[in-house]
């Protein structure tokens, strides 16, 4: 059926199977598949710079929104806070050992490895230290992006604050605000890594 | 009208890093290939995609059922415990007249679930017998089920910051229940049935259908 004997100059959708010329995209482009009209490729604009600096940002971000307290409440006298990591100790110690594991990678495990990893990337980019390792460590990345959920866990805190509005004095404390900054910063740097150029310049670079 | 695939010309997209490698005729469905790219290694579908979906989706049904049956989380004051479950604590917000906090957990913990099993039940069916088959319409359908899925694990992360967060001995505090476990479980194996569905599979079978179509037409 096709006679190009070169795929180079092929592109497939993901989501059909359609086959394309591959188009030749400017910074800020991107193109459409008329099959399906899902996104075929794009070429976001200063993809290095910009997730090298929001998952800097974020990496910096990590220890005061894990440790500090998120919220606490009052009453009769009494107060209370706790924090992400708080959360994990407190279903450790309940006997919810499957909750804490799961909970633990969701909300903190998988975060953490895509903000280092964006920024091991970025950085090998940016100050041109480009190793073989990187194939296999990009491959690895990609079965990361559909199990974080740092914005679900921030739904989470509005509603049970919302919960415990009513018949408490709720606290709003330090580490909500450098949740809802880190929760900025890594969405940033994921949003702005530009895959089809990172992999061009891989293959660039290492393939025979 | 029939489009040119990668399946069609011989080729495969690499599901990791989109490149595309020969896939050479011989080659068994269920034989991976290594991308010539990212060195990984790949199948040109995912193999048993249907039968692997099918298996997910009816465990994320069975632990859907005492995941509403048990208590999710019970609140004790005074040293008396009331325990509530899924439906009962979106109840609670109700009575408050907290109806947007209502409606967002409703659909989050019990709607989102139920649309994802059942849709997928729906869409492997559909891909299955091939009939009323709408690649555009399914296809889309099918993005909206992936997108959906991390955020059923709302109530997990509620309930989780609640036993964290009030903890003031006697007065209050709140415990998890048995169902946080099945509920949990439930949107994992939901994720995992989602994504053990290939929507590749939605636009073959439609091609397949044309293909055998026009060459009755030309008999
Ligand atoms: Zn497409
Ligand atoms: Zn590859």
């Amino acid at each position: 059926m096709n006679t190009h004997s070169d795929n180079k100059y092929l592109i497939a959708c993901h989501q059909c199977d359609a086959l394309f010329d591959k188009p030749e995209l400017k910074q800020g482009q991107s193109a459409k598949c008329t099959r399906c009209g899902c996104t075929l490729a794009e070429r976001k604009v200063d993809s290095i710079e910009r997730s090298y600096n929001w998952s800097l940002a974020g990496i910096l971000l990590l220890m005061p929104a894990i440790l500090l307290p998120i919220m606490g409440v009052t009453l009769a006298g009494q107060y209370h806070h706790a924090s992400l990591f708080d959360c994990i100790l407190v279903l450790i110690d309940r006997g919810f050992f499957m909750i804490a594991v799961l909970v633990f990678l969701f909300a903190i495990a998988v975060p953490v490895v895509r903000l280092f990893g964006a920024f091991y990337l970025t950085y090998s980019f940016k100050f041109n230290k480009l190793k073989p390792s990187l194939l296999y460590f990009f491959r690895a990345f990609h079965h990361l992006d559909n199990w974080a959920m740092l914005n679900v866990f921030m739904l989470g805190i509005v509603v049970s604050m919302y919960k415990l509005i009513d018949d408490t004095e709720v606290s709003v404390n330090m580490g909500l605000l450098a949740f809802i900054l880190l929760l900025i910063s890594s969405t940033m740097a994921i949003a702005a890594l530009d895959h089809d150029y990172i992999w061009q310049e891989l293959e660039a670079e290492f393939a025979d | 009208m029939l489009t040119n695939t990668a399946k069609s010309s011989n080729l495969a997209l690499c599901p990791q890093c989109h490149k595309l490698n020969d896939y050479p005729a011989y080659a068994d469905k269920k034989e991976k290939v290594q991308c010539v790219r990212c060195l990984g290694k790949f199948y040109q579908r995912k193999p048993y995609s249907l039968q692997y979906t099918l298996a997910w989706n009816v465990a994320a049904l069975i632990a859907f059922i005492p995941a509403n049956l048990y208590p999710i989380m019970i609140i004790y004051s005074l040293g008396i415990g009331d325990p509530s479950t899924i439906l009962s604590g979106i109840g609670q917000f109700v009575d408050q007249g907290l109806y947007p906090i209502a409606a967002i957990i409703f659909t989050a913990s019990i709607i989102v679930p139920l649309l994802k099993i059942i849709g997928l039940f729906l869409l492997v069916y559909r891909v299955y017998t091939g009939v009323r088959l709408r690649p555009e319409k399914h296809s889309k359908f099918y993005h909206a089920l992936e997108f959906l899925g991390p955020w059923s694990m709302l109530d997990v992360f509620v309930v989780t910051l609640l036993v964290a967060v009030v903890e003031l001995g006697f007065v209050t505090s709140v415990e998890a229940g048995p169902a946080i476990n099945y509920f949990t479980l439930t949107v994992i194996f939901t994720m995992i049935a989602a994504n053990s569905f290939d929507p590749r599979l939605l636009w073959d079978k439609k091609q397949n259908s044309e293909t055998f179509k026009e060459e009755n037409d030309n008999r």
